[in-house]
């Protein structure tokens, strides 16, 4: 009995203490979704999990200059500009779609992003954001190209298709994951058509709206060409994003720089070049 | 047996304290600011409130990441570069009902927003009816700088210094 009653004082005391304890009963979110993992859809050249949000327009400006070891006579590479045009739509938070076209390789490209998975952390907490991202070229052939007897639609086809795992370590660090297989439907004799890679990118904030990137694919089974290293440099102020980047390749599309890099860094074939995208909202009753 | 009769109503009268306690999981929190380029407004509807009848006792409690814009990129840069939600995920408001006459209650308290915090006072319609607590029409202004919220210079959606918010919630008597 004597407990009981120490026991009900103690229950009582509790009580009136327990002033912050409301807040205590109803603070209990049990898992956080980690967002923002890169400021871009794209890291460098190759693409990171992030897509644009429901009812999000996104357009962007590809630039690529010539290499910065081709003298004053190309002022440094930047007489040789190509650029690819692209606009990304997203349908859902978690589906994006979009089209391109690179000028220089004279390729459309008509691409799809899906999220799979998000990071969290609490309970039930995932470690990765997963998405896939699948991709179909076409390069325009030209007309006597396509008057040559054995020509085929088919023939002008290059498929991507990438898994794109990242993860979130803290504020400023991300690291992703890429591994992709591109496919060829016209090769040149004794290559194989499905070529495997393996991206590795990162993004590290040096401000709240300045971060740098890195990107680099491993040609995981058949080394076709170089393997692509770049470098970026994203500020974002307000609805855009500039993306300065310097890479051994002047390609903005994934078969191209993945599998057909020529230039070398250590000879100083650097390309440098830039994004610039630019958010519009087309639908806000998402 | 009688001992543990007592005991057990002991124990009870002890647990039922909390009868007292009126508690709401989805009420909505807006913020609007008139800016020159584009006025920023954002909702909230996962507002967790809890009042306690017995002490006055109020409390709010959100998470800033649930604040939804019409603008995805509005809602980035807010969780990203203004309110810092990954450092700071919550914001909480833990206060008293100092005055309550005809249905408006006259509220002090301390609001945590960005890791700050600091003193407000707000009034608003406050029903209670049906085991219901119902507050509406609560609106108050907060400085941005109060709770160290950084406003670029060069940044496209100019931000007023100042911001309205509003504050809708039912609780239930649990």
């Amino acid at each position: 009995m004597r407990y009981t009653v120490i026991l009900s004082f103690i229950l009582i005391a509790v009580h009136v203490t327990a002033q912050e304890d409301l807040l205590s009963l109803i603070d209990v979110k049990e898992s956080n979704y980690i967002s923002y993992t890169f400021k871009g859809n794209k890291i460098v050249n190759g693409e990171s999990v992030e897509a644009p949000s429901a009812g999000v327009l996104q357009f962007q400006i590809q630039h690529r200059f010539g290499t910065l070891n081709s003298g004053f006579y190309n002022l440094y590479g930047l007489d040789n500009a190509q650029i690819r045009l692209g606009l990304d739509y997203g349908l859902k938070d978690w589906l994006c779609i979009g089209i391109g076209r690179s000028s220089a390789l004279k390729t459309i490209d008509v691409s799809s992003k899906l999220k799979i998975m998000r990071q969290k952390n609490g309970m039930n907490a995932f470690p990765f954001t997963i998405a896939y991202y699948t991709s179909v070229f076409q390069k325009q052939f030209t007309k006597i190209e396509k008057k040559q007897a054995n020509y085929k639609f088919s023939d002008q086809l290059s498929y991507v298709n990438q898994l794109l795992i990242a993860h979130k370590i803290n504020r400023k660090l991300s690291l992703q994951i890429s591994p992709t297989i591109v496919h060829y439907n016209l090769v040149g004799y004794d290559e194989s058509n499905d070529r495997l890679s393996i991206g590795f990118s990162s993004r590290y904030k040096i401000s709240n709206r300045v971060s740098i990137n890195t990107e680099y694919f491993l040609q995981a089974v058949e080394r076709t060409n170089n393997d692509v290293l770049s470098f970026g440099f994203d500020i974002e102020t307000g609805g855009h994003i500039f993306q300065l980047h310097l890479s051994n390749s002047p390609a903005m599309i994934a078969p191209a720089f993945i599998h057909e890099t020529k230039g070398i860094w250590a000879k100083g074939d650097i390309y440098f070049g830039f994004n610039i995208s630019r958010v519009f909202s087309i639908n806000e009753n998402r | 047996m009688k001992r543990l009769i007592i005991s057990t109503f002991l124990i009870f009268f002890c647990l039922t304290v909390d009868a007292q306690k009126y508690i709401g999981k989805d009420g909505v929190i807006s913020f609007f600011s008139e800016a020159p380029l584009e006025n920023i407004s954002a909702i909230n509807h996962k507002v967790a409130a809890v009042y306690d009848a017995k002490t006055k006792e109020i409390v709010f409690h959100l998470y800033i990441e649930d604040f939804e814009f019409p603008i995805a990129l509005m809602q980035e840069h807010f969780n990203e570069n203004y309110l810092e939600s990954d450092i700071f995920p919550k914001s909480t408001f833990v206060g008293k009902i100092i005055e309550l006459k005809e249905n408006i209650a006259y509220v002090e308290g301390d609001l945590n927003i960005h890791g700050q915090t600091n003193k407000i006072f707000a009034n608003g319609k406050f029903v209670l009816e049906d085991k219901i607590v119902n507050i509406s029409d609560v609106n108050f202004l907060l400085k941005l700088k109060d709770y160290k919220i950084k406003i670029p210079k060069i940044v496209l959606y100019k931000i007023a210094e100042v911001i309205e918010v509003k504050v809708d919630i039912k609780m239930k008597l649990q």
